[in-house]
């Protein structure tokens, strides 16, 4: 049984480096019971087949300078041994610090972007531009990409490997345009805010409209299509009801039959009493440059709200108007 | 024994010839002259301070020397001017209105002076349906205080104004025509359950008369974006009052209209005590609102900021005087430094860093 057994053994031997590491100084006595089959008794310590020991890990071995996107290609698990930098994760215990990265599970749970390096980035696009297609040269400036092309549409397109190729994120369209572009009036511009609500930003002055109610991506394209068409042309009819807008609905402060205009009429109207100079009328007192410096400063303090500035040109207009000194 | 110094120069000025070189010092109101002028309406603070010191100093400021400037030229043909003091907490609003209603209580002006609108429309315990009007509320506690400090302050006009209606008070008492005031002001303090209706008759009055050229009238109401606001009180079915429906404040709105003539009208809007407001809020349209601003415009927007260095030094110089501060580093320029450093020259936070000193 010997003979046979050894050029097995011998066979074994060669692939040493990646297999278990067979000891030499096994007794031929118990190669025999490893080719029988196995027995629930156990081997004793000295004849089980001592271990190999652990390599330093792969990061020793890396250069500054090496080929990042090869050692992480794809999006893959946090490999302790495989990245070469001193990161600790996870909460210290009294008079401690966070553990080290080896066998630390918090570094395995997170997300990592490892296989998304810039240098990874920049590879991913010298790629796909095989694919594209040229900018056209026309539009260089930002100006000019708006003024021929005033609405943009966002679209997301994801592709994975799996039993289906579609995706149901993929059927959500995005359309922005700036109102500035479009050709509104005064009424039509703040009922067109007033319509969409939330869906436009005072400070960018764009409108975003967000469609994934169809199923397809081209119906969706057309129906945000569709909305910006109806806002458009709905803002600039005026309806019966629109008429009975009172101050709680303006978006601004408008002077013009307001309760500062009544105030400050009747305050003048009895100055003017007292003084027994009762020949001027309504649109002459608001026509004097008291009266247009006082409605100014109030316009700005309602408008803009406190500041140093409104409250003093406010405070000067009323003392003109009241002729104090 | 004290030390006057420079400060004390004043005292002896009438307070009509304060002008701008007396920003900074101190002036002295006899302790006989506080109980009448200010029966109510000092900061609790100051009050505490005066019996102490046992003497009533206030400081000279810019802006109660603007304010004191445009009365002083006011005509009193035309309608009533208001003025409205606004500041951060703690800069010195209601002294300076004190400031003038003393000035005017001087000049023999009648005062009209609620000493905190807030406290009208919170914390009331008793809220009757008013006998007048059955949608407003009576507050019999607080327009009795008010009745009573009223008459201490202005004892002598009240014999000489005469009231020019009929009031039926209930089915055995009525004042008549053509008599003094002083009657419907006893009325308001014996009978508590009438003391709101006899404020409003008081305020109507007043109104009225006052533009007849009578007396002077100085509307001076402190908080007064309480009269706008929202109040905490709740009828019995937990429903929340608006200040409207407040028989108080119905009529005190009416007093700061512009509608009338012979007199002037100072506010000051204040965030300590105001209901449901932030705390940082000092700018008058953020603490009167819409509809307060709407009512009171136009009026004339006065600010009031913290002590500039002179008023700073001043102030240390007197409460030094006082030996006030017992610090013994207290009168060094680092201490002074450290004073100016920690309380920014806020004289409401002075004052109380200076209570520990």
């Amino acid at each position: 049984m010997a003979a046979p057994s050894l050029p097995a053994w011998l066979a074994l031997q060669t692939r040493a480096r990646t297999l278990r590491a067979f000891s030499t100084a096994v007794s031929p006595v118990t190669g025999a019971p490893r080719l029988s089959p196995p027995t629930t008794e156990r081997t004793s310590k000295h004849e089980r087949a001592p271990r190999r020991k652990a390599l330093p890990p792969r990061t020793e071995k890396m250069s500054v300078d090496q080929d990042w996107p090869s050692v992480y290609p794809v999006a893959a698990p946090f490999k302790p041994s495989a990245v070469p930098l001193p990161v600790r994760m996870g909460y210290p215990v009294k008079k401690g610090v966070p553990m080290a990265k080896e066998g630390n599970l918090e570094l395995l749970k997170i997300p990592n972007f490892l296989h998304l390096t810039p240098v990874a980035i920049k590879k991913h696009c010298e790629a796909l531009k095989d694919f594209c297609t040229e900018w056209p040269a026309a539009l260089d400036s930002d100006e000019k990409c708006e003024k021929h092309f005033p609405i943009e549409i966002d679209t997301a397109d994801y592709i994975s490997s799996g039993p289906s190729i579609r995706n149901p994120k993929a059927r959500v369209v995005i359309l922005r345009v700036k109102l500035s572009s479009l050709n509104l009036d005064d009424h039509a511009k703040k009922k067109l805010i007033k319509l969409v609500g939330d869906r436009y930003c005072k400070s960018t002055d764009v409108l975003t409209i967000k469609t994934d109610r169809c199923p397809l991506k081209r119906q969706n394209y057309d129906y945000a299509m569709y909305l910006l068409t109806v806002l458009y042309h709905e803002s600039w009819k005026t309806e019966e009801w629109e008429k009975k807008k009172t101050e709680a609905d303006m978006e601004e402060y408008v002077w013009k039959d307001s309760a500062s205009e009544k105030n400050i009429l009747e305050t003048l109207f009895q100055i003017k009493a007292a003084e027994k100079n009762t020949e001027l009328s309504k649109e002459e007192l608001l026509s004097t440059k008291e009266v247009e410096d006082y409605k100014n400063s109030v316009v700005s303090l309602k408008n803009e709200g406190d500041n140093e500035n409104t409250i003093s040109q406010y405070k000067e207009s009323v003392k003109r108007l009241l002729h104090l000194t | 024994i004290m030390l006057k110094g420079m400060t004390r120069l004043v005292s002896r000025v009438h307070k009509a010839k304060h002008g701008e070189q007396h920003v900074g010092q101190h002036y002295n109101i006899s302790i006989q002259e506080l109980k009448t002028v200010f029966p109510h309406g000092l900061p609790p603070r100051f009050v505490m301070q005066v019996k102490t010191f046992n003497e009533a100093c206030l400081m000279v400021r810019k802006p109660a020397l603007e304010l004191l400037h445009y009365l002083k030229n006011t005509n009193f043909a035309h309608p009533a001017v208001r003025y409205v003091l606004y500041g951060e907490k703690g800069t010195g609003k209601t002294l300076s209105l004190c400031h003038i209603i003393h000035f005017c209580a001087k000049q023999d002006w009648l005062i009209l002076h609620i000493p905190d609108a807030h406290l009208w429309v919170k914390n009331c315990r008793d809220l009757l349906q008013s006998t007048y009007n059955k949608q407003r509320f009576d507050q019999p506690l607080e327009a009795s205080i008010w009745l009573k400090n009223f008459k201490t302050a202005n004892e002598r006009f009240l014999s000489q104004i005469k009231v020019q209606d009929k009031y039926v008070w209930n089915k055995r008492e009525s004042t008549e025509k053509g008599s003094p005031l002083a009657e419907v002001v006893e009325q308001g303090i014996m009978r508590v359950r009438n003391a709101t209706d006899a404020v409003g008759i008081v305020l109507k009055e007043l109104k009225r008369q006052s533009s007849l050229g009578v007396f002077r009238l100085l509307v001076a109401v402190d908080g007064v974006n309480a009269l706008w606001g929202r109040t905490t009180l709740k009828r019995e079915d937990k429903s929340p009052i608006t200040p409207e429906e407040l028989a108080l404040i119905y009529n005190l709105r009416k007093m700061v209209k512009n509608d009338w003539q012979g007199g002037a009208i100072v506010l000051t809007v204040s965030q300590t005590g105001s209901l449901f407001k932030p705390r940082k809020a000092y700018l008058p349209q953020e603490l009167l609102g819409k509809e307060g601003f709407d009512t009171l415009d136009p009026f004339i927007p006065i600010l009031v900021s913290n002590y500039n260095p002179k008023e700073f030094e001043g102030c240390i110089q007197y409460y030094l005087e006082n030996n006030w501060l017992q610090h013994e580093k207290a009168h060094t320029e680092e201490g002074k430094k450290e004073l100016l450093f920690l309380s920014n020259r806020n004289p409401g936070l002075l004052e109380r860093l200076c209570a520990y000193l």
